[in-house]
């Protein structure tokens, strides 16, 4: 065979391998999605201390603002929208440290390496992440809602549960999707990055309304409900399973669903442009594999 | 030179009391002197990760935020009073000494292991083990500081009642002495039993720190919770530290049964506790540090 034959047969044969159809790919993306919520969903068997962990922290903060509430004998209403929002915390932190800082431990663990190299964009991946994130922490939800209305008697009055589910799945989506934002943000900080999860945690608690109603935040009650998903998510599902508390509400549910809609596609859409952005800038500069300590 | 006048060290290996090499080890001077390098150390790892302003930033909104919360939640139960204010004010800002203090030693020795991997180095140095750690959990607790008095300033900002005629400043030294020497005594302790750990030791002392502020009254009553939670919290020397600081700072005693008791009772159930957690931190720590040298814990890496 003829140099110019074996250059055409390797140049058909890598233009077949790499040139994928569009099922194809969706195909291949939607295994790397599977493949990476794997372990997230079932990697807790194989680790219980992670479940320890991840239910102990926000059931010790629950325990201690449900002992606040009670010190100042508030309405038992408000006992329930604390383990409410112990649950929605959950997820929250999931972003934080799971999603978020993710990629930067991952690389400093030295598994970023793994997903460069390997045929998966790292858009996939994340999705994996949010989507096994998601499930392994509905899990731990159900458990500390369980959990806070054994220990403390919670009762919760649903009368719209699908427009709840909705609320639930709208805000743990646009979480996850400013999680990613985060993500390229945590990829490029040094030794910062500790200290913005930090940052992303009782700040946001507070801004978000999560143990108090964001109305009391005034102006910038206004603000996190317009940029924080947790503002809009924590407001809308304390009226909804709570409708004797539905005058703290700072808006109506139907606008901070559509509030809650927004931000999942505007962060989708940030998300995927960042972490293009990092990626190639990481690249060029020598620095996606870097450890930042 | 004759190689005859060099007399050789006899180092006995096999006995655990005369090893060169254990957790503690020297004389006061090079512990002082392994304590101030670890400080300085500690300084460096946690103060130049950002410039001075973004650390400042960061050592006001985190603490003010955490105080934000309370406060919110608290005025769910109605009006605030200043007396509210006052007593969830100081036991926040104290309690993130508390936190600090705790987690250090800990995560001095897993950074050292896991993070810097230099913790075989230091065995190879004359420094000990024990004022590298307490070294590196003062600082900690130094910072925490920082973001205590800057909460402390705030509440008085916000209406917080100060002591009258000012703090009550022998009784504020006293106590700001015996408490964190207690709390860094427990988390030398906690140290040396979170580096036998493989998986999750770092979240051990923040799941230690969190069950210590549910129970140690930092922003509700001690009397608000169950009867056996409330002997837990009254065993904790961080009960009473954040007492005391309270009678110093705002003249007055907490509600509840934690209120009725005097202050000089009160420092001597802190004293008490000071001292027993004194003399028993170093041996615990002794003991965990050798076991984890045997099992060969100190050089392994988790990805934790």
């Amino acid at each position: 065979m003829s140099a110019a034959g074996v250059s055409k047969d390797l140049h058909a044969r890598i233009y077949a391998e790499t040139e994928w159809s569009l099922s194809h790919k969706l195909r291949h993306a939607a295994q790397s999605v599977v493949g990476r919520a794997y372990p997230r969903i079932f990697g807790m068997s194989r680790e219980p201390s992670w479940l320890f962990f991840d239910l102990v922290f926000p059931t010790l903060g629950m325990c201690s603002f449900v002992f606040l509430l009670r010190s100042r004998g508030a309405d038992e209403a408000w006992i329930s929208a604390t383990i409410l929002a112990s649950a929605l915390l959950t997820f929250w932190t999931s972003v934080i440290w799971m999603m978020a800082g993710q990629f930067r431990w991952e690389r400093d663990s030295g598994n970023m390496t793994l997903y460069i190299t390997a045929p998966v964009g790292l858009g996939s991946i994340a999705l994996g992440m949010a989507v096994g994130g998601a499930v392994g922490m509905a899990f731990r939800a159900g458990i500390i809602i369980l959990g806070g209305s054994l220990l403390f008697g919670a009762q919760y009055e649903i009368r719209e549960p699908l427009l709840l589910a909705l609320t639930m799945l709208l805000g743990i989506a646009a979480m996850n999707a400013l999680g990613v934002c985060l993500a390229a943000v945590f990829l490029v900080s040094g030794r910062e990055a500790d200290h913005l999860g930090d940052l992303l945690n009782e700040p946001m608690q507070l801004l978000g309304g999560l143990f108090a109603p964001v109305r009391s935040l005034g102006i910038f009650g206004l603000l996190a409900i317009g940029i924080l998903p947790l503002a809009p998510a924590a407001d809308a599902m304390r009226q909804l399973a709570l409708p004797q508390l539905a005058a703290t509400g700072l808006l109506p549910v139907p606008v901070e669903l559509g509030i809650l809609a927004v931000m999942f596609v505007v962060f989708s859409l940030l998300s995927h442009a960042s972490l293009a952005y990092i990626e190639r800038r990481g690249r060029a500069d020598g620095k996606l594999l870097t450890r930042a300590d | 030179m004759q190689m005859e006048s060099c007399s050789p060290v006899q180092i006995d290996l096999t006995s655990r009391t005369s090893r060169p090499f254990g957790p503690l080890r020297g004389n006061a001077a090079d512990a002082a002197r392994s304590l101030i390098a670890s400080a300085r150390l500690a300084w460096a790892i946690e103060g130049n990760w950002a410039e001075p302003f973004f650390l400042l930033v960061y050592l006001i909104i985190r603490p003010l935020a955490f105080l934000g919360l309370f406060l919110a939640v608290l005025s769910i139960g109605g009006a605030l009073n200043p007396a509210s204010i006052g007593f969830v004010v100081v036991g926040q800002a104290i309690f993130q000494i508390v936190g600090a203090a705790m987690q250090g030693p800990t995560h001095a020795l897993l950074d050292d292991r896991e993070r810097y991997r230099t913790i075989r180095y230091i065995f190879a140095t004359p420094s000990s083990l024990l004022p590298v750690s307490i070294g590196r959990a003062l600082v900690k607790a130094l910072i925490a500081a920082i973001s205590a008095v800057i909460v402390i300033g705030v509440g008085a900002l916000i209406g917080m009642p100060m002591r009258a005629g000012g703090p009550d400043l022998p009784l504020l030294l006293v106590v700001m002495t015996l408490g964190p020497a207690s709390i860094v005594g427990l988390g030398v302790a906690l140290g040396a039993v979170c580096v036998q750990l493989r998986n999750d030791a770092w979240g051990y002392p923040q799941a230690v720190a969190g069950s210590v502020f549910l129970l140690c009254g930092a922003i509700f009553p001690l009397d608000t919770l169950p009867r056996a939670l409330q002997l837990i919290g009254a065993a904790l020397p961080m009960t009473w530290w954040i007492e005391g600081v309270r009678r110093a700072l705002l003249g007055t005693a907490s509600p509840g049964l934690l209120g009725e008791l005097s202050t000089p009772l009160l420092l001597l159930v802190l004293t008490v506790g000071t001292v027993l957690i004194t003399l028993a931190a170093p041996r615990l720590f002794r003991i965990g540090i050798d076991r984890a040298r045997e099992k060969g814990f100190l050089d392994r890496s988790t990805a934790s």
